[in-house]
């Protein structure tokens, strides 16, 4: 018996996931792999709603958006990444304090 | 039936392979990992009928973005773990050795096969499936809605995508001598 | 003959500019100072000659007189009037009393270059001298109570310092400190005395009293607790304490003795002559306010317990000087007891006698101590069983004493004879009228023979006989006639000689008084008649007076009485003399058996009664009531009661109560300066920055996975902060 909580639910933990690895993990990559996450927990979220409570197809484009824009993001994110690291010799995300007061 | 298994399935892959990324200490084991949890959102889109979001995931996501984070992780020597698998045998063979990714690596390939299966078995059986109401394909409603209502985000997200492309490629580009020089 | 006052102040000022200007160069040039001193003594003589001149040989009225008032200030306000007059009130009998108060002063004054000469404090001697002749003058001349108290106060300021002048010896301390502070027991009583007139008359000068008297102003009553008297009886009474203080009568006699332990010369002017009578002159200007007041029997019993009891302590003093002083005191008994019984002019004759005499007998004292110089204790000698003898040697000396002596003891042809005699035959007049006068006048009769018997037995004794100090009398220089040492004592026995004074034996000749010298003192000295002053209005100071009209008065000593009590005053008066005559000479019988023939012994005397030979010894136990009885029993713990009240009890609890609160606003003020001020606001704001700063620094840490925790934070709380409103 699928019903819309269930998704909701797998939404939900998936989030959680991803805030954990964005809170958890030291490295650069790692947190874009929780962006990640989390991007695509809120996408199976609209998905879930316009097949259950809406019955339209504006959730399906909402989540075309959503890939597109993590997407480009992750490019973005993972070029600075990289010039990071070549200026820096390290990925830490410690390292990354210059706006410390 | 077929749809509470395939969401079943497809429920456990995502959960679990979110769990693992937060776990596991290796970095390219963690984008593995999420490599697994995005497949599973796969499945669920099939399973909530979203045919067209579903593939356009497998394709960017899967193929394009975990790609690319894979490849800044080797950029950026991001793995710094010196763990060295022995010299001699079956681990010594590079990225052979983790009986893990063998299991986990034969029962997607399983579990694929036999949904693609079973799925191809299903429209080679029948008529064009797509006539059915209920096996209606959702790209024709994409496309109208798209170019209809939301006509700006739509060319919006193209100018996005335009200016990540040049940023990322401007960011990323690699140092030139006369950049080398001062940094020296 | 025209007057103005430069005639007449320069008597006061002379004096006074002198002890002003030499209190300033007495410490370089001494001599200069004595001689101011004596100058300026001596020209005020001759001013008050002038006018004792002017007074007695010219033409005026007898009862003329001279009176200018000056304002010195006055506290107006508003419809209220307050004005303090002073000003100068010349008679005869000021005008006598400033020729005798200037001539002994000055002849006080030569001799004070002998006595003092060698002395370290030569000079200052005379600075004090001039104040005090400055302030008897001004006594003299002044014009009202107030004045009056304001000298005499400074005469006691100048009795105290110069009793103290030998201020090395410890008694000299401690007399000068008792003279002072019986004569203010007096003066209490005075001030209080001038205060009542003051405010019941409205002035304090003496024309407005005596017309105050005469209109019966003062008759209303003062009541205290619950007794009331008459005002003019209590204020005759505190002024006659002023009286009795400074001329050592008989509760206050006490200082008179150890004055003595001051120069011979200041008391000779001060002790003798002028200060103590001026308690007598002041009553004597009283004179119509103890009248009305009804005082005048009290007055006459006190001067007659004076005269007598004084006259028997002096039986057995061996100090020379003691002697003299005892003999003060009872003659000035005299003078307070011929106010008591209505003899004005009598009283103040003796007043002016007994001042030159004694002065003269304390002079002449003075030369025989300073020519008995002991050379194992380098001190001069005053005991008299040292001296005999010295009559071969001190030949002018005792001349003058000897004339004295006969003065004093009321021997005929001598001044004292005239006043004592006239003093004592009032005495006995009044005592045929009032029955309560027989005390005084037996008493004044017994201290008339004890005068005689004393005063011989110190001739006797200091210059006849064998001397019975071998080395002493060896050593005594023969005397020389000195300028400054005998001559003054010869001037002054010149005025001993009764004729001066009065013209026949008994002194009760009539005769006129305008081209003789007879009975001139008689004549010009009467006790004022209030009812002219009624009416009197007061003239400014410096207005010249034009002489009044030239009236001779005529002397009547019968005047206002009737024939048959004229009749019966001459022959009381007559009654009189012969018993003096006949006291004074058993008088000088007795000393002269007593210590000449040695016939009666006079140990057998002091044998038989021995208890009041101690008495007489301690003084009637005087000093031992007021030191023992009053002072240490009465006031000493009265003034720890008070002194307790004040330190115990106000002290404690106002003064330092209020010192308790200010040490608790003090601890609130330092609690909420430390606690609120420092600690809150001052320091707090230290800690506060210090906090938002490890705040701050901990959210800006620029950690992204920090600001991401942050944001997480703030989003989950904005959604549940949403959730009613969402159902």
């Amino acid at each position: 018996m699928i019903s819309l909580s269930s998704y909701l639910v797998i939404s939900l933990f998936l989030f959680l996931c991803g805030i954990t690895v964005m809170i958890a993990r030291k490295n650069i990559i790692a947190i874009l792999l929780g962006i990640e996450l989390i991007l695509n927990a809120s996408a199976l979220n609209f998905v879930a709603y316009s097949r259950f409570g809406h019955n339209n197809i504006d959730g399906h484009i909402m989540a075309l958006f959503i890939i597109v824009i993590a997407a480009a993001e992750a490019a973005v994110g993972l070029a600075i990444a990289i010039r990071y690291f070549q200026n820096r010799e390290t990925i830490h995300i410690d390292s990354a304090t210059q706006l410390q007061s | 039936m077929f749809l509470n298994v395939v969401f079943s399935l497809s429920a456990l892959l995502t959960v679990s392979g979110a769990l693992m990324v937060v776990v596991t200490r290796n970095l390219i084991h963690s984008c593995v990992f999420l490599l697994m949890s995005l497949l599973g959102i796969v499945g669920l889109y099939v399973t909530l009928n979203a045919d067209f979001v579903a593939a356009t995931q497998l394709v960017v996501y899967v193929g394009g973005v975990i790609v690319l984070m894979l490849f800044a992780v080797m950029l950026t020597g991001g793995n710094n773990t010196k763990e060295v698998l022995s010299r001699f045998g079956f681990e010594s063979l590079p990225l052979m050795g983790n009986v893990k990714t063998y299991f986990w690596g034969i029962l997607s390939a399983i579990t694929m096969m036999s949904v693609a299966g079973n799925l191809i078995y299903r429209v080679a059986q029948s008529s064009l499936a797509s006539v059915l109401e209920q096996y209606k394909s959702s790209v024709d409603e994409i496309g109208t809605k798209l170019l209809t209502d939301h006509v700006l985000s739509f060319e919006i997200s193209s100018i996005l995508l335009l200016g990540a492309l040049v940023g990322a490629a401007i960011i990323a580009r690699p140092l030139g001598s006369k950049q080398l020089n001062e940094e020296k | 003959m025209e007057y103005d006052i430069s005639q007449i102040l320069p008597i006061v000022l002379l004096p006074f500019g002198a002890f002003v200007l030499n209190a300033l160069i007495v410490k370089k040039i001494p001599r200069v100072a004595v001689f101011l001193s004596c100058l300026s003594i001596f020209v005020s003589f001759l001013f008050a000659a002038n006018i004792f001149k002017d007074f007695f040989f010219s033409k005026y009225a007898s009862d003329f007189y001279v009176h200018r008032v000056f304002e010195w200030f006055n506290l107006n306000g508003g419809n209220q009037t307050f004005s303090v007059k002073m000003g100068i009130y010349l008679d005869n009998m000021s005008s006598v009393m400033l020729l005798m108060v200037t001539g002994t002063a000055f002849l006080i004054h030569i001799f004070s270059t002998f006595y003092m000469k060698e002395d370290a404090r030569y000079g200052r001697f005379f600075v004090y001298l001039s104040l005090f002749s400055s302030a008897m003058l001004g006594l003299v001349l002044s014009d009202n109570l107030l004045s009056v108290f304001i000298f005499w106060e400074i005469m006691g300021f100048c009795s105290y310092s110069l009793i103290g002048f030998y201020f090395e010896k410890e008694g000299a301390g401690n007399a000068s400190l008792k003279a002072f502070m019986t004569t203010r027991v007096g003066d209490v009583f005075f001030l209080f005395g001038i205060i009542a007139l003051w405010t019941t008359v409205g002035s304090v000068s003496f024309v407005d009293i005596y017309s105050a008297i005469n209109d019966g102003l003062l008759s209303s009553n003062i009541s205290i607790l619950i007794w009331s008297f008459p005002v003019v009886t209590v204020a005759a009474i505190s002024i006659f304490l002023g009286t009795i203080g400074k001329s050592a009568q008989f509760p206050l006699q006490v200082w008179l003795p150890d004055a003595m332990w001051g120069p011979t010369p200041c008391s000779a002017l001060i002790h003798a002559a002028t200060m103590v009578a001026a308690g007598v002159y002041l009553s004597l200007r009283m004179y119509p306010l103890m009248q009305a007041g009804g005082l005048l029997i009290p007055i006459a019993y006190i001067g007659a317990i004076t005269a007598f009891g004084a006259a028997t302590i002096a039986l057995i003093q061996t100090d020379i000087k003691a002697v003299l002083a005892y003999s003060t005191i009872s003659q000035l008994g005299y003078m307070v007891l011929g106010i008591g019984v209505g003899a004005y002019n009598a009283s103040f004759m003796h007043l002016i006698t007994h001042a030159v005499f004694k002065a003269c007998l304390f002079l002449s004292a003075g030369s025989i101590i300073h020519s008995l110089h002991d050379h194992h204790t380098h001190a001069h000698v005053q005991e008299m069983p040292r001296m005999g003898g010295l009559k071969k040697k001190m030949p002018y000396t005792f001349i003058a004493m000897l004339f004295c002596t006969l003065a004093i003891s009321g021997v005929p042809l001598f001044s004292g004879f005239v006043s004592k005699d006239r003093i004592l035959g009032d005495a006995l007049l009044m005592a045929t009228h009032n029955n309560l006068y027989i005390i005084p006048a037996l008493l004044g009769f017994g201290g008339a023979f004890l005068t005689a018997f004393y005063m011989f037995r110190m001739m006797f004794l200091t210059f006849f006989g064998e001397p019975r100090d071998k080395e002493l009398f060896d050593h005594v220089h023969t005397e020389k006639l000195k300028w400054n040492q005998n001559v003054p004592l010869l001037i002054l026995t010149v005025f001993t000689l009764g004729f001066w004074y009065s013209g026949s034996f008994s002194g009760q000749g009539l005769v006129k008084v305008y081209d003789a010298k007879y009975e001139w003192f008689q004549t010009l000295i009467k006790a004022p008649k209030i009812s002219e002053f009624q009416n009197y209005t007061s003239i400014g100071m410096t207005e010249k007076f034009t002489s009044n009209e030239i009236v001779s008065s005529k002397y009547e000593p019968d005047e206002g009485e009737t024939e048959e009590e004229s009749h019966h005053a001459h022959s009381v008066h007559h009654v009189g003399a012969i018993i003096s005559i006949l006291i004074a000479i058993s008088g000088i019988l007795m000393a002269w058996l007593m210590y000449i023939m040695k016939t009666v012994n006079p140990g057998w005397w002091v044998t038989t009664f021995t208890r009041w030979y101690r008495a007489l010894q301690n003084k009637y136990y005087f000093d031992d009531f007021y030191i023992k009885g009053v002072i240490q029993k009465l006031l000493l713990p009265l003034n720890r009661t008070l002194s307790f009240f004040d330190m115990g009890i106000f002290d404690r609890y106002a003064i330092d109560g209020w010192a308790a609160i200010n040490r608790f606003f003090y601890k609130t003020s330092r609690w909420f300066d430390n606690v609120v001020v420092d600690s809150i606001l001052v320091d707090g704001t230290g800690v506060s920055v210090r906090f938002f700063n490890v705040l701050l620094r901990t959210i800006q840490n620029g950690k992204i996975q920090f600001y991401f925790i942050v944001f997480i934070a703030v989003l989950a709380g904005y959604i549940f902060s949403l959730k009613p409103l969402v159902n």
